[in-house]
């Protein structure tokens, strides 16, 4: 089935009703995922939006508990987690498989997140397909497609007037249904794309795994001017800090992004640091994406989505390292 | 431009090759249209080099990498690179005769779409100020009249509408701290941010932390901003920094006397200094 | 909060004042006043400081953050620093933090510096009294304040 792009709003209005639809909006000049309704305009540009939607899972600050003191005596304690039914719309491929990816981290082996399943549960995910692909895009080099992802509850295809619509789950189904007053029969045909920017990684992982004393590690941070562009608009780089604040007696303890590529990231009590200089957080960072979560996982980290390499200050570009490790001898 | 390569190729070429310098900071090829900063070793990867009107990124700042360098190290220099570099050396970052500047006349760099970027329309010094080696002609100054045109503009609101101009800026701060980092100004050993069992900056990212970060870092760069404007063009979410520097310089210059940073080494900074003869405003 | 929210004054209000007071001579002359029986506000809290170029522009970003709904900053007069120089550079600092204050939306009279020497008991009672007044007509600052 499929319904007329001219009644997208009226389906995003109706689900707006009973869940906070997040859409890709563009806000105040940055295009981002943000609740349909609000202010700004819809966004299905070639280009994924800038900011991706890990912020809805794994809001970039987030408060876990409350708190009031009495000298040494906790009087009063209340987690804080509250959701509430959120659809995220017009997902592409690519930061479909970073959900998936965060999943992982925050689901499985015997961790599982209450703030992040709550989210979780409460999520509905309705993925696009990609007409057009950003020169920056690589995702069908790292596993993933841009023409759609089986894992979103509902998958969108783009007919150019129309959409047509899969639902992949059951609670897509149930959300497909409520769609029908708009839907009529299938016609037209669905493109299929491919990225421009292609990388192998065939083998990467594993040579990487004898790589850590590479000279090349050097080599490539020396540009690198360790901000983190790179890992806040990742939309797989999960990586957080917890912090408290507290007014007198009363206080929050909030969990907040960090980012590997802060030095303070890694500094311990007592001031060392065992990650003292760009070298070891770049390596740090590439290793992260390339070769240690898919020893414990089996997926890249990286999802191809192409923010860091466009966003990127000064062209540390993860798919120019890839080639360059191929291209090295693996010799220490 | 590509002479203006060529003879950059050669003088790096020569430089190296009579161990002048031990390395020299440029620009190299990139993925795409990226003119990423390269450091050249040796006299026959000097064709890595690229000057053209991509190269974008300031190197002043690659020199905090190196501070006690053995020999010199030669950076390939526009108007913005040599003065963040007085800035460096002004703060006793780095030492003037640990650098080899080689000039680089530069008439402007433009983004993918081959339009100008603002750092560069609004740019005062092509030429560089101060260099050991120049290379090619110098090129005509246009300055820039509209220098302060967005911050009047901006004074004339109201104080609420101005802090809810500020605020709605602040709000799409992601906290990367990009700005800070490349800013040649931003050159303290710790930063304040990171200072963290002393707390001054909060982790969490909202408005109001944002705020008292952007606020904090423009102020603590008032007198030595050398308006490069790499803040701007690195900031992800295109947030007008410079519009907070080119107020404090305009105060500066209404209050103090004109001065710009990183023109005359010889020069101190105003808020390092004071006249007897200052505006009194507190009897 | 919208700013309208914000604008609104809690039932009983009063201000909360801080004062950087330089040791040798504002910090002295807020003694004086004390051992001449002058009264002026309870709102005002002292924090007594070497000099005022002691003074990080930070520290009253601080105070605003943390809740203060005015700030003052006083020191010797030009010529009267006990580290000889140090309130010039006071004067610069803050000359331009103020214009600085004020583009970011802050009411200028949120932050203000004075110079008041320890036998000035009288000016410095004058100064917190109309300070005083000046916040209580503004009412609670919640710009750059803190959110809970």
């Amino acid at each position: 089935m499929q319904f007329k792009k001219s009644d997208l709003p009226k389906i995003l209005d109706s689900m707006a009703k009973e869940a906070t639809v997040l859409a890709p909006m563009k806000v105040k000049g940055n295009s981002k995922f943000a609740p349909w309704g609000t202010e700004g305009e819809l966004d299905f540009g070639a280009q994924n939006v800038l900011l991706p939607p890990k912020d809805c899972l794994f809001p970039q600050t987030e408060k876990m508990y409350r708190f009031e003191t009495d000298g040494l005596k906790v009087n009063d304690f209340e987690v804080i987690n509250e959701s509430r039914p959120t659809v995220l719309f017009g997902l592409k491929g690519c930061d479909m498989q970073s959900i998936l990816c965060m999943d992982d981290v925050f689901l499985t082996k015997g961790y599982v997140d209450d703030f992040y399943k709550k989210k979780r549960d409460d999520l509905l995910t309705v993925c696009i397909n990609c007409t057009t692909v950003a020169k920056e895009c690589f995702c069908d080099s790292m596993g993933g497609s841009p023409n759609g992802h089986a894992a979103a509850d509902i998958q969108l295809y783009d007919l150019g007037e129309s959409y047509q619509v899969k639902a992949q789950t059951e609670k897509g189904q149930k959300a497909v249904d409520s769609w029908q007053q708009y839907c009529n029969k299938d016609e037209g045909e669905i493109k299929e794309i491919a990225c421009e920017l292609k990388v192998d990684m065939d083998g990467v992982p594993e040579k990487l795994a004898g790589m850590f004393e590479h000279p090349i590690w050097e080599e490539i941070s020396r540009k690198c001017v360790g901000c983190g562009i790179c890992t806040f608009l990742c939309p797989t780089c999960y990586c957080f800090d917890i912090d408290t604040t507290k007014d007198g007696a009363e206080g929050t303890k909030f969990r907040c992004w960090d980012s590997c590529m802060f030095s303070e990231y890694t500094r311990m009590a007592g001031g060392h640091n065992p990650r003292p200089s760009k070298k070891e957080r770049v390596r740090n960072r590439f290793l992260h994406k390339l070769e240690y979560f898919k020893e414990r996982y089996d997926k890249n980290l990286c999802v191809g989505c192409g923010r860091c390499v466009a966003k990127c200050p000064v062209n540390l570009d993860i798919t120019s390292f890839i080639d360059q490790v191929k291209e090295v001898a693996s010799h220490e | 431009m590509s002479q203006m390569q060529e003879e950059l190729r050669q003088k790096a070429k020569e430089l190296l090759e009579k161990g002048e310098v031990r390395y020299i900071i440029g620009w190299g090829k990139g993925r795409f249209h990226h003119r990423p900063p390269i450091f050249i070793y040796q006299a026959e990867d000097v064709d890595k080099l690229v000057w053209d009107e991509y190269c974008v990124a300031n190197l002043g700042k690659y020199l905090l990498d190196d501070k006690f360098p053995e020999g010199k190290i030669g950076i390939c220099v526009r108007g913005c690179d040599s003065r963040a570099v007085v800035r460096l050396v002004q703060d006793k970052q780095v030492k003037r005769e640990d650098v080899c500047l080689i000039g680089l006349p530069c008439t402007g760099k433009v983004d993918q779409e081959g339009r100008e970027l603002v750092k560069c329309r609004d740019c005062m010094h092509r030429n560089p100020p101060v260099y050991d080696i120049v290379l090619g002609e110098p090129v005509e100054e246009k300055g820039n009249p509209d220098r302060f045109k967005r911050v009047e503009e901006l004074e004339k609101l109201s104080s609420d509408e101005k802090y809810e101009y500020w605020s709605n800026v602040f709000d799409k701060c992601i906290r990367c701290y990009a700005c800070r980092n490349v800013c040649p100004a931003c050159n303290c050993r710790e930063c304040f941010v990171d200072q963290y069992r002393v707390g001054w900056q909060g982790k969490q990212k909202n408005c109001m932390q944002n705020q008292i970060f952007g606020l904090t870092r423009a102020y603590h760069i008032a007198d030595r901003c050398i308006e490069c404007g790499e803040c701007e063009r690195v900031c992800p979410v295109g947030l007008p920094l410079m519009e907070l520097n080119r107020k404090l310089i305009k105060d500066l210059n209404s209050l103090f006397g004109p001065y710009e940073a990183g023109v005359n080494p010889d020069v101190k900074p105003p808020l390092g200094e004071y006249r007897l003869e200052d505006p009194e405003e507190y009897m | 909060m919208s700013l309208e929210e914000q604008k609104q004054v809690p039932e009983n209000w009063e201000p909360t004042i801080l004062a950087f007071c330089c040791n040798w001579c504002t910090y002295a002359g807020a003694d004086l006043a004390g051992l001449n029986r002058m009264k002026y506000p309870e709102n005002v809290r002292i924090l007594r400081v070497p000099c005022s170029s002691r003074v990080n522009p930070q520290f009253i970003l601080r105070a605003f953050q943390k809740g203060v709904d005015g700030v003052l900053v006083a020191g010797c007069h030009p010529g009267d620093c006990h580290y000889v120089s140090g309130n010039y550079f006071t004067r610069r600092r803050f000359l331009l933090m103020q214009r600085f204050l004020e583009y970011n939306g802050i009411d200028p009279r949120r932050f203000q510096a004075r110079w008041i020497s320890g036998a000035e008991a009288g000016k410095f009672r004058d100064t917190m009294l109309q300070l005083c007044e000046e916040i209580k007509e503004l009412g609670p600052n919640r710009k750059l304040r803190e959110v809970k």
